[in-house]
């Protein structure tokens, strides 16, 4: 058999070309199925575990699958909005601990996310480098928004202008990086994660400035009465918050009417969570609280039976690719008639020749295997982020 | 053979120490911090041993105003419970990151009860519309009433955390609740004497006494460490022509000069210390006690 081995493999090797292209079909054959399973399975794993370990979802009634892709995944398509009151309603309820969440701006093309402390311990997300959030106009960024704008602990973050032509619209915010989160392969990794109280800074309804009522300078006095002060357009409004300028920044009326996207409802107990649901599915609640898993089910049975027909097309490319191969193989023999003949009278038999070709095969069926495994490692090893990339975001 | 048993009983070690820390959570004690010192003095008088309460904030500052650095912001954030005053009281709560599950806010049931103080100067610029640094009047825990409503959220929040002492919170917190409504009722007997003969406060934090006690009650904004200028005594002066206070009241003692000078002007000084930092002596009820007697010595 060695010998067999030994004279195919001399063949594949004179044949080079003829052989490798063989090998890629063979590999491409295999490798597509299997890796877009793969890819499919961890995103569905991606999906379903976010989903999963995420039990309520309050927001304004509209798409669900708009207020969960935002809310979990940070999509771009921003919800209806709804009060931060939506949030404390929940805590009077004694039912579920709420973590408000407000996803609607930017900052270099990384989604802030507005929410409180306690989101990070409900994803279990721990700090990399540098601390978490503490003052006012900081910033935790998670491990990928660190890697590809090379930010670190200390540097500072741009807020991006909802509306570039937007021009009395609010300054940018530049936001101090005070952490680096530690790499979760989820959504988070994609997060500019700042407190609730930034991003409304952000929006412009909190906002630090001089005193008008004590000011001497004339000029940014529009209207002076006993009891109010109007400031014209003058008036400068800090888009940094230092511990100098820190006591100056104030809130415009009650924050419980301040904006949010949603919240994520974490319920006491299995009954909390279902009395807590039964009390939105009243007609008369401007709320909708949703299921993620629920959601993203409905969401994967789409992707699936999208997977379905790619499942069929690849089974017909795979039959004509079998055939193809069949066919280069019999006008292989056709080309090598004479080859053969010549082994022939040489002496051997047909079971040798027979042998000779199977080695062949063999030797081009365990190359194509090695790149095939080879390529579904690589894929293995980056899934994680290539479903990020490719298949969620 | 010896070897086998000193294996067994490494093995038994191992488990004994991966159990240890599972009975030390069972065990621990909460962490609670606190922006004042009355709502400290509830907590450790509510939780008793199984909390351990922390008022970070240095003696000598008033607590109202204190802005606590990046290290003991920290420590906020790593406490099971953060009791806050409300009534926008602690303005830092604001202004740093705090986890928004474990802050309650004291005096959020009784929203409706406080109180609006005259001071605000609205201002407005830009399309938000006016808006107002609306001063509320903080130092609620002067009602005795609304301190022990206090009281009740704070031992809400501790049996929500270790529902196994339920009956220990609850038996503590009808303790506290007895005394601060002792306070009450001793106070009431006294304002009683008074009868509505006129006061003035050196500073506007008796608010809340004031309207629960119905003291006639006006106020002026001196510091007791501080000499008041000529515009101060002014002020008093027209005050009194109106309001004919035969006594202020002080949240420390006053310079000797201002006692004095009050004096002649048939003014005695009466301390009654609001207690938001920790006392240099005795604890939230031997102060209150102390402002009592104090009030009591006056008429």
């Amino acid at each position: 058999m060695l010998d067999s081995l030994c004279i195919a493999w001399k063949y594949i090797k004179f044949n080079k070309i003829k052989s490798a292209t063989l090998v890629g079909c063979i590999t491409l054959l295999v490798f597509l199925p299997l890796s877009l399973e793969l890819l499919l399975d961890k995103s569905e794993q991606q999906l379903m575990s976010r989903a999963v370990t995420t039990p309520l979802v309050v927001g304004e009634k509209g798409s669900a699958l708009d207020l969960i892709m935002n809310s979990i995944y940070f999509g771009d398509e921003v919800p209806e909005l709804i009060t931060y009151e939506a949030a404390e309603e929940i805590i009077d309820t004694d039912l579920a601990m709420p973590i408000p969440l407000y996803i609607r701006f930017k900052a270099r093309g990384f989604p802030v996310v507005g929410t409180t402390l306690d989101y990070f311990d409900f994803r279990g997300l721990s700090i990399a480098a540098g601390s978490s959030l503490a003052m006012l106009g900081e910033c935790v960024i998670g491990a990928s928004v660190a890697e590809r704008l090379g930010l670190k602990p200390g540097d500072s973050l741009l807020s991006a202008p909802e509306n570039l032509f937007d021009l009395a619209g609010v300054y940018p915010l530049k936001m101090k990086v005070a952490g680096v989160l530690q790499k979760s392969h989820t959504s988070d990794d994609l997060g500019v994660f700042v407190d609730l109280k930034t991003s409304w800074i952000i929006q412009g309804l909190m906002h630090g400035h001089q005193d008008v009522t004590k000011t001497k300078d004339r000029t940014v006095i529009l209207k002076k009465t006993e009891g109010n002060v109007t400031a014209n357009a003058k008036l400068f409004q800090y888009t940094e918050i230092t511990e100098e300028n820190m006591d100056s920044f104030h809130f415009h009326g009650d924050t419980s009417q301040y904006p949010i996207t949603a919240v994520i409802a974490v319920p006491h107990d299995a009954r909390s969570g279902t009395l807590l649901r039964g009390r939105y599915m009243s007609s008369e609640t401007a709320y909708q609280i949703v299921k993620p898993e629920d959601v993203i089910e409905g969401l994967l049975q789409n992707i699936f039976r999208i997977k379905n027909v790619l499942d069929a097309v690849i089974v017909v490319v795979g039959l004509a690719t079998v055939l193809a191969i069949v066919l280069v193989f019999t006008l292989s023999l056709r080309l090598r008639k004479r080859e053969i003949q010549t082994i022939f009278k040489l002496g051997c038999r047909r079971a040798t020749i027979a042998r000779l070709l199977g080695a062949e095969i063999l030797i081009v069926g365990v190359a194509s295997g090695f790149v095939c495994g080879a390529l579904v490692f690589v894929v293995k090893v980056f899934a994680n982020d290539l479903v990020r990339g490719v298949f969620i975001r | 053979m010896k070897f086998v048993f000193l294996k067994f009983i490494l093995r038994i070690m191992m488990i004994t120490l991966t159990m240890l820390p599972s009975f030390s959570i069972a065990g621990d004690k909460l962490t609670i911090y606190t922006v004042n010192y009355p709502l400290k003095y509830f907590a450790e008088r509510i939780a008793g041993d199984y909390a351990t309460v922390v008022f970070p904030a240095p003696a000598d500052v008033d607590p109202a105003y204190w802005m606590p650095d990046r290290r003991a912001i920290s420590e906020y954030q790593k406490a099971d419970l953060i009791l806050l005053n409300g009534a926008h009281y602690a303005k830092w709560t604001e202004k740093v990151t705090l986890p928004r599950f474990k802050m309650i806010d004291t005096s959020r049931e009784f929203k409706d009860r406080y109180i609006k103080t005259k001071e605000a100067v609205t201002h407005n610029h830009g399309p938000g519309g006016k808006h107002a640094h609306e001063n509320i009047a903080f130092t609620v825990w002067l009602d005795f009433d609304l301190a022990a409503r206090q009281a009740q959220a704070i031992k809400i929040a501790v049996i929500r955390k270790r529902p196994d002492l339920e009956s220990a919170f609850e038996h503590n917190y009808a303790a506290l609740k007895k005394d601060l409504m002792t306070l009450d009722g001793e106070t009431k007997e006294i304002v009683s004497k008074i009868n509505g003969k006129p006061l003035i406060a050196s500073h506007p934090v008796y608010d809340y006494l004031s309207q629960r006690y119905e003291l006639n009650m006006r106020s002026v904004h001196w510091e007791p460490d501080e000499r008041p200028g000529d515009a101060q005594w002014m002020e008093l002066k027209n005050m009194l022509q109106g309001h004919h206070a035969q006594g202020m009241i002080w949240e420390s003692q006053p310079l000797s000069e201002t006692k004095e000078q009050l004096k002649s002007l048939g003014i005695i000084s009466i301390i009654f210390d609001p207690c938001g930092a920790v006392p240099e002596q005795g604890d939230f009820l031997s102060v209150m006690r102390r402002n009592i007697e104090n009030l009591r010595g006056a008429y």
